[in-house]
Parts: structure tokens; C-alpha cells; sequence
């Protein structure tokens, strides 16, 4: 569909209804609500494992919601000034209160590439999540491998228009080399501010040999990062804080 | 201008900022109500010596400038130790019921600004030790001041133990005192408007709508239209019952004879660390083009000797330029160079950085902006919003106090010096909270990120902050880091307040406040 493709990026929406069973003593959409509310606890999400995802977001719907009976239009308004019709046959003329047949889980995901290369990540890379998330959900159990989460995932999709605009359309690990290059640049500038032309020449070398800006590979910003605690984990990111510590604590 | 105030119903403190008006000490008291029905009769007896807006006049039948003031203030636990009834204390905003020690998160008061660190006065959790109401007390001398104080300790001895007045307030050698004093710092024998960083302080006063000031200090300090001319911020800026910059009534407590004519006050103990300032200044000024001094001066956006706006003297040529005016000016010509200017010119914030405090604090028509032509370079976006400064309108707040404490000892950030801050607003929420977490403590809406504002943001000793003076676009000098920030104020008390109206003390006192 063109209205999920914005250049380089595509939004994808799935809304996969959740089957009526229960698990222990709570709804099957209950226990995945809690399991995708338990990621929240983790130090990484297991969609950071998944490539080119910009950003992602799992949801659980139960319901349409009703705010109040929907109007008639322009003759719903002329009657209320004319009433020709008893209050009563008028009532009854309205669209009645709708609900949805089931529960749905809600993916939606704004990511780098094509849709199918995209959804066969999904599974190679993070099966287990799939696994553990979509079992609730109606038709699933005739996934089997990435080939048939694909296919069963596009019966699933919605078109989608909505695009995350924190993010250009560019693959995910350039868009985090190019962050991690801004920020380390911005420590090099504080650090070596008033050196020497000389001084600064040779900390500029140094600092290019160890912030390699053409290797896309490292050192860089990992996926899914949530915080320093995350980032700590990261030998890169670590080796690069001690180097400017390093610097500067240096006279 | 056509609104006219009941001055006589309005405390004077919101529309005077005692301390331009020749009242250089101060007395803050805090009170704790004991007995709602004892309580509300001192009240009664208190009421006719509370100083209102009236205009001073030595002429018969007007009131004379008095040798000394009395305001008050009460604060959520205070109406409820008064018997205001449930429904009129429901009815106020969450901010104001929560107070500022259930809010800190919001602005900020962590670290060596959180309540722990606060002064006795603010701490304390025994029985008839609470807060409840703030009394202010400004003198022209130190003596009308003692008399003052006398006479509302002897009211307060009067009430049968039904108002206490707290200890417990950090005086200057660690000794607690039953008072904050404040006072207007003296240099070479004269009183002066400087605070304890050496900055000319109280200039930018918002001018609204009823204010008696004279109209020429509207330049600057009301609001720009779209023609570049200035009207008074409407009222309902800073009273309640009155029509607001949104052409609203503010949110106001129940019902409208409580509320209509007072207003909220904000009252913080900040403490300066003056060590800490003096160190950063000598160690990131020593390599900064133009100086120590002129890096001061970016901090607040003014020079601190004189208060000279860096908009219109950027660098030390343009200063002398500045002063040889200023000091031929007229005093409307001198109030004008001081307040009548805007950042039009100044976009990117290459004279006054985006995080200098007179520019977060009042960014006048700056917040309409766009990237500019080169890399870091700002636009004014003419037209953005309905009048240029439409966003800023709505976050103004009147500022009063006075510095307290002596920091001729400047070796260490221990003593007891700082300021007393008193801002005044109709909404602690939009006006208030939120300059300080949006404008003082993030810089999102500057285009700084994360970088706080230098005086009074909560920098972290964990993680310092660093701001950027940005450099001309057009020229060939380098942006400037200022780095290591440490935190240079710290609170060490307050809460939020309500200034009732004069009708509103005589119901609370009568026990009429009816919401019904």
C-alpha cells in the first residue's frame, strides 16, 4: 500500500484479534497486556533486537468507546427544531451503540526498508517475543517460520498514514552512528575548548581514529537504548566514556 | 488605559514592590493557627492594619506613605485551620493544595534544594508547628521596623496561643530566629538593587492593567503588539476576577468574593552560593572573549554593575557608549534603555544567550522563531503567533522580596545569604511551575535542549551542566561552552500562598465564606 511508504520508511498497523480463552485465571487478553506491560521492566525491549525499527508500540484494544449516541445530520436537527416524529420513532432512527466483536492487539511499527524484509526480522530475530505475544491472538497457530509470520501478519495490517517524526527515513544503524557522532562531538568541542591550533589538530586525530565515522559497525549508539544504565552495558560506549573522562580531567 | 482597581480591597504588596518604594528591611513572619474561631477573631483585629494598593498622599482625607507595611498571606492548611469551608477548599487549583514541598518534582527542588535541607521553620512535623500563614513586613528604617514587629507580636500574644508565630527561620551565624529578615544590600553607604552575585536586580517588573505606575513604564514591561508598541498585560494576569491575557477569568476558588482582587504568591528562600559563582566566573572567564564581566553578564542577560541590557551593549566598546547615555538620560529616557527592547536583532542570542536569565524568564517576542539562513542561525517568525509575544504573556509573574544576609565572606557557599522571592501570579501552574521546569530547568523552547538556565537551574554535581553562547552567524568566532555549571542557588524554603482580597480576610474572619 503507497499510504504506509514515506520514502525509505514504512508504518506498518496490525490489529490481530485476540481469541476468548483463558489462561490461569485471567482473559488471554489480559495475561498479554501484562506481558507487554512486563517489557517495561526489562533493560531492553525485545523489538531493539529487531532490525531498522525506528520505533514500535504494542497495545491491547478492548472496546470501541462511546461517548454518546451519534447524531442524525441536518434532519436529525430539523426534526429536534420541527418535531414532526414522536421523540420515541426518532431514538430508535439512531445508529445504535457499536461494539467490537473481539479484543485486538494493537502493532503498529515505523521501520527502514520493505515490508517483508521487515517482517521476516521480526521472526529471525526476535521469535521468541512473536511467539509469546501473538499465541493469543486468532490464526496464529498456523505460523510455523518467518515465511508464513509474513504472510499471516499482512492479513492482519491496516493501511497506516501515520509516520514517527523523530526519525528520518534513513537505515537505522547510519541514523545512530550519526547521533552518536553529533554528541561525541559535542563532548570533543567542550573538552578541547581554547587548545592550541597544534593541540587541537592532534586531539582531532584522535578523536576521528576513535569515533570512526565511516564505520558504520562501531562504536555507536546501540538499539533500543533506554538509558546510561543500558548503555553501560555496551563495551563501546563504555571504552568511549572512559576516554573522555580521560580528557577531561586533564589539565 | 481604562480599568481602574480597587486599590482599597487589593493588598499593597501586588501592586508595590516595597523596596523601590524606600522600604529597604523586611520581616517575613510565619504563623500557625491553633483555634479556627480564636483564630479568625486576631484575624479580625489584624485586617485594618493590612497595607492596601491605595495611593499614598500627604493631602487631607488620602492616606500617607506609611513608615511601615503589613501584608498577608495563607496557604491551604492555613484555610483549613481558619474553618473555610470543604467546598471553597476543593475549589482551589491542585498546585496551591498540594504546596510547594508536593511539588518539588515539578520544579525542581532536588538535591541540596530538596525539603531536607530546608530551614527548620519548613521541617518541622510536630503538632502546632505547621505553616499557615506568611506576614510581611517592609519598613523605611530599621527602627519603624522593630515597632512594627513589636506590635503584631503583641497581637499575636493577644490571641490567647490561638496564632503562633514559628521559630525557626536559618539566621545569618546558623542561630533560628523567629523571622526571615530581608534588606536591601548597601554599597558605598547608599541602599542599592543589587542581590549577592553583584547583579542589578528588579528591573523587568510586568507591567498590567490598573497598575499605577506611570504609564512610560509600559516600554518593555507590558505586552508588544503587532505595530512594536507596548499596552499593559491585562489584569487577570495577576488578580483573580479579572480578565486574563486569554480573555478568560482565571481559575479562581469559590466563591467570587474569595477570590476576586487576591492573587497567589509564591514565596522561596534561595540561597546563593556565592563561592561557587565567583569560581566558575574566574575559571570560565578567564579564557572568555571579553572577560569575566562580560560572561556575568551573559549569564543574566544584563551587565551587573548598571543593569544594561546586552541587546544594546553586546561587548565592553558598546557598554561605554551605554553609559555615557545612560548618564545623560533623563529618568523616563534611563527607565526606557533599561526595559524598551526586544531580541529582533538578536535571534540566534549571539548578545543574550537563550540561557541568560532575563531571556528565559521573559522572552518577550523571541519565542517567535525559525532556523535561520546559516548553521545555528535563528529567525524572528513575524507573525507566528496572534501578537508577537503571546507566549510569553501568559507566563509573566510579578516578582518582590528582598535579599537577605550578609556575603562580604565569600570563601565558601556556607553563611546564610540569598534571597527572598516572592512571585505573584493568578496561576501557579501556567505561570510560576512553569517558567521554572520549562524555561529555567530545560531549554527545549530556547533550542537549547536539555541546557538549563545558569542562575537559578538545578544543576547536578553527578551530571554538570554545560550551556553554549552562540556566536554571531555571520562571523568567524566559535560558539562559547561554559561548562561545569554547579548549582549556584539553592532553595531553602517556601510554599505557595494566597493574598486574599481585603473583602476575602473580613468573611474568613467572620467565618462567612459561603460557597453555596
Amino acid at each position: 500500500m503507497s499510504s504506509n511508504i514515506s520514502g525509505k520508511a514504512y508504518a506498518l498497523t496490525m490489529l490481530c484479534p485476540i481469541k476468548p480463552g483463558v489462561e490461569g485465571s485471567a482473559a488471554f487478553g489480559d495475561v498479554l497486556r501484562d506481558k507487554l506491560e512486563a517489557w517495561n521492566e526489562l533493560r531492553q525491549s525485545p523489538m531493539a533486537r529487531v532490525p531498522n525499527t525506528y520505533l514500535c508500540r504494542y497495545y491491547i484494544l478492548d472496546d470501541v468507546y462511546t461517548q454518546s449516541l451519534p447524531g442524525g445530520g441536518i434532519w436529525d436537527t430539523v426534526s429536534d427544531i420541527w418535531p414532526v416524529l414522536s421523540k420515541k420513532s426518532r431514538l430508535e432512527a439512531l445508529p445504535c451503540e457499536e461494539h467490537l466483536q473481539s479484543r485486538y492487539l494493537v502493532f503498529t511499527s515505523n521501520f527502514h526498508g520493505d515490508l517483508d524484509t521487515y517482517l521476516q526480522g521480526m521472526w529471525l530475530h526476535a521469535e521468541h517475543a512473536v511467539h509469546n505475544v501473538w499465541q493469543y491472538c486468532y490464526g496464529f497457530d498456523k505460523v510455523t517460520d518467518a515465511d508464513s509470520f509474513a504472510a499471516y501478519a499482512k492479513l492482519c495490517q491496516l493501511d497506516a498514514t501515520l509516520f514517527f517524526v523523530g526519525s528520518n527515513d534513513d537505515p537505522l544503524d547510519e541514523q545512530l552512528k550519526a547521533l552518536y557522532i553529533k554528541q561525541e562531538f559535542s563532548r570533543f568541542a567542550q573538552t578541547t575548548q581554547d587548545l592550541p591550533a597544534a593541540q587541537l589538530r592532534q586531539a582531532y586525530r584522535e578523536f576521528m581514529l576513535r569515533v570512526k565515522p565511516r564505520d558504520i559497525t562501531g562504536p555507536s549508539w546501540p538499539a533500543g537504548a533506554k538509558n546510561e544504565l543500558t548503555l553501560q552495558l555496551i563495551p563501546a560506549w563504555t571504552a568511549a566514556q572512559k576516554i573522555v573522562q580521560q580528557e577531561s580531567t586533564q589539565p | 488605559m481604562t480599568k481602574v482597581l480597587d486599590l482599597w480591597d487589593i493588598q499593597g504588596n501586588v501592586v508595590r514592590p516595597y523596596g523601590r518604594f524606600g522600604f529597604p528591611v523586611a520581616r517575613y513572619l510565619l504563623l500557625n493557627v491553633r483555634d479556627g474561631r480564636l483564630g479568625r477573631q486576631w484575624l479580625a483585629g489584624v485586617i485594618p492594619r493590612i497595607t492596601t494598593s491605595a495611593t499614598w498622599d500627604d493631602a487631607q482625607g488620602c492616606i500617607p506613605k506609611p513608615v511601615a507595611t503589613l501584608n498577608m498571606a495563607i496557604n491551604h492548611a492555613g484555610f483549613v485551620a481558619l474553618d473555610v469551608p470543604n467546598a471553597s477548599l476543593n475549589s482551589f487549583p491542585h498546585e496551591f493544595t498540594m504546596g510547594m514541598r508536593r511539588r518539588r518534582d515539578i520544579i525542581g527542588d532536588d538535591g541540596p534544594s530538596g525539603p531536607d535541607y530546608w530551614d527548620p521553620v519548613w521541617r518541622s512535623t510536630e503538632a502546632g508547628k505547621a505553616v499557615h500563614i506568611l506576614l510581611t513586613l517592609n519598613a523605611q528604617s530599621p527602627k519603624a521596623m522593630a515597632e512594627q514587629y513589636d506590635a503584631i507580636v503583641q497581637t499575636l500574644a493577644d490571641s490567647q496561643g490561638a496564632v503562633a508565630l514559628l521559630d525557626g527561620h536559618l539566621g545569618q551565624d546558623g542561630q533560628l530566629l523567629p523571622y526571615q529578615e530581608g534588606h536591601l544590600l548597601w554599597e558605598h553607604g547608599l541602599p542599592t538593587a543589587k542581590e549577592h552575585f553583584g547583579y542589578t536586580d528588579g528591573i523587568g517588573d510586568p507591567y498590567f492593567e490598573g497598575i499605577a505606575d506611570p504609564r512610560y513604564r509600559v516600554e518593555g514591561r507590558g505586552k508588544q503588539m503587532d505595530d512594536g508598541t507596548w499596552e499593559p498585560l491585562a489584569t487577570g494576569e495577576f488578580l483573580l476576577g479579572h480578565i486574563d491575557e486569554a480573555h478568560e477569568y482565571p481559575p479562581a476558588p469559590e466563591p467570587v468574593l474569595f477570590s476576586r482582587n487576591g492573587t497567589y504568591m509564591v514565596y522561596r528562600k534561595l540561597h546563593q552560593n556565592v563561592a561557587s559563582f565567583d569560581t566558575l566566573l574566574q575559571r570560565e572567564g578567564e579564557h572568555y572573549p571579553g572577560g569575566p564581566e562580560l560572561l556575568a553578564a551573559k549569564f543574566v542577560g544584563r551587565w551587573r554593575d548598571n543593569g544594561a541590557p546586552l541587546v544594546n551593549a553586546p561587548d565592553a566598546k558598546a557598554k561605554q557608549a551605554w553609559d555615557a547615555q545612560y548618564a545623560q538620560a533623563s529618568p523616563e529616557q534611563r527607565d526606557a534603555m533599561l526595559s524598551d527592547f526586544v531580541y529582533d536583532e538578536d535571534m540566534s542570542g549571539a548578545r543574550c544567550p537563550m540561557s541568560a536569565h532575563i531571556r528565559r524568564l521573559n522572552p518577550r517576542a523571541s519565542l517567535e522563531i525559525k532556523a535561520g539562513v546559516c548553521p545555528g542561525e535563528f529567525a524572528s517568525d513575524k507573525g507566528a503567533f496572534d501578537t508577537p509575544g503571546a507566549l510569553a504573556n501568559r507566563r509573566r509573574v510579578l516578582r518582590r522580596g528582598l535579599p537577605y544576609g550578609n556575603s562580604t565572606e565569600r570563601s565558601s557557599d556556607a553563611g546564610n545569604h540569598g534571597v527572598i522571592m516572592m512571585m505573584l501570579n493568578a496561576d501557579i501552574g501556567r505561570q510560576y511551575e512553569f517558567i521554572q521546569q520549562q524555561w529555567v530547568n530545560y531549554g527545549n523552547d530556547f533550542r537549547e535542549g536539555n541546557d538549563k538556565e545558569v542562575l537559578l537551574g538545578n544543576h547536578h554535581a553527578f551530571d554538570p551542566t554545560c550551556v553554549v553562547h552562540a556566536a554571531d552567524p555571520t562571523g568567524d568566532a566559535p560558539p562559547r561552552f561554559v561548562r561545569n555549571i554547579p548549582r549556584l542557588v539553592e532553595t531553602r524554603g517556601g510554599d505557595y500562598f494566597f493574598v486574599p482580597s481585603l473583602t476575602a480576610l473580613r468573611l474568613v474572619a467572620r467565618g462567612l465564606i459561603d460557597p453555596t
